[in-house]
């Protein structure tokens, strides 16, 4: 009898636990970094989408595009004074959707999770400042790259600092899982020069440690940076040298070719006639858009 | 760079106002979930005592796996795998109820197992032997002395369902802490959050007296 | 059966796994005697009150209660219980007092007297306060009505059991050691109860170990040891027995 139900637990448990890692798996899969097969299966899925992608004809029949971004993201997606989601990502979308005739739906997300947002169907674009690289264009189907971005450095005003190899023996922080993390790294010898690396749930601590000399030196998004610098009058500066370059991309899933190929044809649209460059003006007093 | 949009320093009735669209979110999941969560408990509990095998080991696994695993991944799983394996899409805000509500269910259930497990057999003997069903036992003799023996525990629970909420912010959903963390990239301060952590303490606040209250109520006996 | 017999046991056996409490225990009441069972510890007397009470179940042997059958033996020697009407049926025609008294401590004296009644005899609610203040009259425990157990005394609470049990209007009531959570000066109490309900006539057994009340009130007198009747037979003939168990056993008992 013991031996009995013994065998029956485990085998209930079994079963359960292997369900969630197939459902954990499953997840993942969709997530996971590059690699051959994925790229082949990438090559077989733009293929089929190529044939058989409704992407764009949904989205027109539900006369909604669902924008997902976290919004706390200030100038590109954040809250205003008056609780509106606004930001020069939102006004782009804005124009997008408009020439498209249909509605935009902001759609807060966590941040973490915005690939499995993307795939769950929850959102139908990602469009927050959100970077292109080789790992992400795995997962993710970008537009040309619409606006420009460095990952620099933020000392304060008074430090004296100013260039990246004055920060040897120094602390630098910055936001733990986000492109300047990634640019740190591909940076050895400059890393390896530091006292001490900080990684920050969010830029705002990170500007708190600056603040309050627990850090030297912060390493982020330029845009953000300077956004936050003119905002609140702070006295910092920004190092000439930058770590990376990198671009923003507004990223679709991989099978939504025709929608991906609707929003990109927009910007280029907007890029043409001139509204690109007013919206960015607008945001940042001259035009930081590349589209052409 | 030349920003022309620009922010006032710390509008406190647009930042408090959406902190309160937030708490108002936080209050209904709390709700919610207590309601559902409650009953759900008690009904798992029971098929725990149950002799029944097929009965009684799931429900062991299904405890198992709720107390054993953290609610942030179970909120994440419950978001995800339908729309992703099963193609069932899901709305973020039901989800969270459903999370919570499973999660604490468990909970709750050892938490009246315990309590009817603690109530002297003899009371059930005596009313066996004066002809009282074994449903009219549980529901007018065990039941009333077990939620008076675990109100304390009960209130506990509350109040970490109310600091809970805010784990629904990774699956989208617009809380309270959510809502806490936009207002502080929109300021740059962190006064958001510490509003946010008074309305958190007012909430848990309301939740305690409440309770203590029951529990005065609930004290016109001993034993 | 006799006209006269209101309980039936007959070559009723017991054993919880290893352990055998009843052995093949025979025994007969009948309407309006008062029997006491007395015995050491473990000699299975509380076993025989709850196996009649269906607290427990006998593994063999014959049951019959108010001349209904509770149980009795297949072709194979094993208990087969009656069907779940006739069960509660009996249920309801006897009444069991436990040592430990058991009151509801969420229900006031007066509810845990009258709830039985009301749920499972569907009295209403007035007729069935009526019963209960009425007894609680007899009992001397009027003013209480209104009280918890917890705030009553061991004896007190002992009594609104016997009240409790009363009020569903048994047969015949068990009593399990009634006295022995009692402090001394409490029994008296307990036992004056007792003793009016021989004086109505009611059909008792008492388990107890209270020899000198025993020996005052019962008809009959059974000494149990290891699971079976020694002696039986009027409380004189008992305790000045020759039988060297019950001897050995009543000579820690002084009258």
């Amino acid at each position: 009898m013991k031996s009995t139900r013994g065998m029956t637990l485990i085998l209930a448990m079994l079963l359960t636990s292997s369900v969630l890692v197939a459902g954990c798996s499953a997840m993942t899969k969709t997530t996971s970094a590059a690699s051959a097969s994925d790229a082949s299966q990438t090559v077989t899925d733009s293929t089929k989408a190529a044939a058989a992608d409704d992407s764009l004809a949904k989205v027109k029949t539900a006369g909604t595009l669902i924008l997902g971004l976290d919004s706390a993201f200030p100038p590109m997606g954040f809250m205003n004074d008056k609780n509106e989601i606004v930001g020069f990502d939102i006004d782009l979308a804005r124009e997008v959707t408009k020439r498209m005739g249909i509605e935009l739906k902001l759609q807060p997300i966590d941040w973490d999770s915005n690939v499995l947002e993307l795939n769950s169907g929850n959102i139908d674009c990602i469009w927050n400042g959100f970077s292109i690289s080789e790992e992400r264009k795995a997962e993710v189907n970008f537009t040309d790259a619409y606006m420009q971005n460095r990952q620099v450095v933020i000392v304060r005003g008074d430090s004296g600092i100013t260039a990246l190899a004055d920060l040897a023996g120094k602390t630098l922080c910055l936001q733990a899982g986000s492109s300047a993390a990634d640019a740190l790294a591909s940076h050895a010898d400059f890393k390896a020069s530091l006292k001490n690396v900080v990684e920050l749930s969010d830029n705002v601590t990170a500007f708190m440690e600056l603040e309050g000399k627990t850090s030297d030196a912060i390493l982020m998004d330029e845009i953000v940076a300077a956004y936050y610098i003119t905002q609140n009058n702070k006295d910092y500066k920004i190092l000439d040298e930058s770590l990376a370059d990198e671009q923003y991309g507004v990223g679709f899933r991989l099978g939504d070719q025709s929608l991906r190929d609707e929003v990109n044809n927009q910007l280029k649209a907007m890029a043409a006639d001139g509204t690109l460059a007013k919206i960015s003006d607008t945001w940042f007093g001259k035009n930081v858009t590349v589209i052409k | 760079m030349n920003f022309n949009v620009s922010l006032s320093a710390m509008d406190y009735s647009s930042m408090v106002s959406f902190l309160l669209e937030g708490t108002v979110k936080a209050v209904e999941l709390f709700f919610l979930t207590i309601v559902l969560s409650l009953p759900l408990g008690l009904l798992v509990a029971r098929l725990r005592l149950s002799k029944i095998m097929v009965v009684q080991i799931p429900i062991k696994l299904y405890l198992l796996i709720m107390r054993g695993t953290p609610l942030i991944l179970q909120l994440m799983f419950f978001m995800f795998f339908p729309p992703l394996v099963l193609g069932i899409p899901v709305d973020r805000f039901t989800v969270a109820v459903f999370s919570f509500t499973v999660n604490y269910a468990a909970y709750f259930a050892e938490i009246y197992r315990g309590g009817i497990e603690s109530i002297p057999v003899g009371q059930q003997e005596a009313a066996y032997v004066l002809g009282l069903s074994p449903l009219q036992t549980f529901m007018r003799i065990t039941l009333p002395q077990v939620v008076k023996r675990i109100i304390p525990t009960i209130a506990n629970e509350s109040m970490t369902l109310v600091k809970d909420t805010a784990l629904a912010s990774v699956i989208g959903v617009t809380e309270l802490f959510r809502n806490a963390e936009s207002m502080k990239a929109t300021y740059f301060s962190v006064v958001p959050i510490a509003v946010a952590g008074l309305f958190y303490l007012i909430m848990n606040s309301v939740v305690a007296a409440f309770y203590s209250r029951v529990e005065k109520k609930l004290n016109y006996y001993k034993g | 059966m006799p006209m006269d017999e209101i309980l039936s046991v007959s070559h009723v056996s017991k054993s919880f796994g290893e352990l055998d409490v009843l052995k093949d225990m025979s025994l007969s009441v009948s309407r309006g005697e008062v029997v006491s069972v007395i015995g050491p510890s473990g000699s299975g007397k509380s076993t025989l009150l709850r196996v009649v009470n269906q607290l427990e179940r006998a593994e063999s042997g014959l049951i019959s209660v108010c001349g209904r059958v509770l149980c009795q033996n297949d072709d194979k020697g094993h208990a087969v219980y009656a069907d779940k009407e006739t069960l509660k049926s009996i249920r309801l025609s006897i009444g069991l007092v436990f040592q430990s008294f058991h009151l509801f401590p969420h229900y006031s004296i007066l509810k845990n007297i009258t709830e039985a009644p009301v749920l499972v005899l569907k009295k209403s609610r007035e007729e069935a306060e009526d019963t209960a203040r009425e007894l609680l009259k007899k009992l001397g425990l009027s003013d209480k009505e209104s009280a918890f157990p917890y705030q009553l005394s061991g004896g007190q609470q002992q009594r609104v059991a016997i009240a409790r049990t009363l009020a569903m209007n048994p047969q015949m009531i068990f009593f399990d050691e009634p006295t022995s959570a009692l402090d001394p000066e409490l029994t008296g109490e307990v036992l004056k109860v007792i003793r009016s309900l021989a004086d109505e006539h009611m059909t008792m057994v008492v388990v107890t170990h209270e020899m000198a009340f025993a020996g005052e009130l019962s008809d009959r007198i059974i000494f149990m040891d290891q699971g079976v009747i020694i002696e039986e037979g009027a409380p004189e003939a008992v305790f000045s027995s020759d039988h060297e168990r019950t001897r050995q056993f009543l000579q820690h008992y002084s009258k």
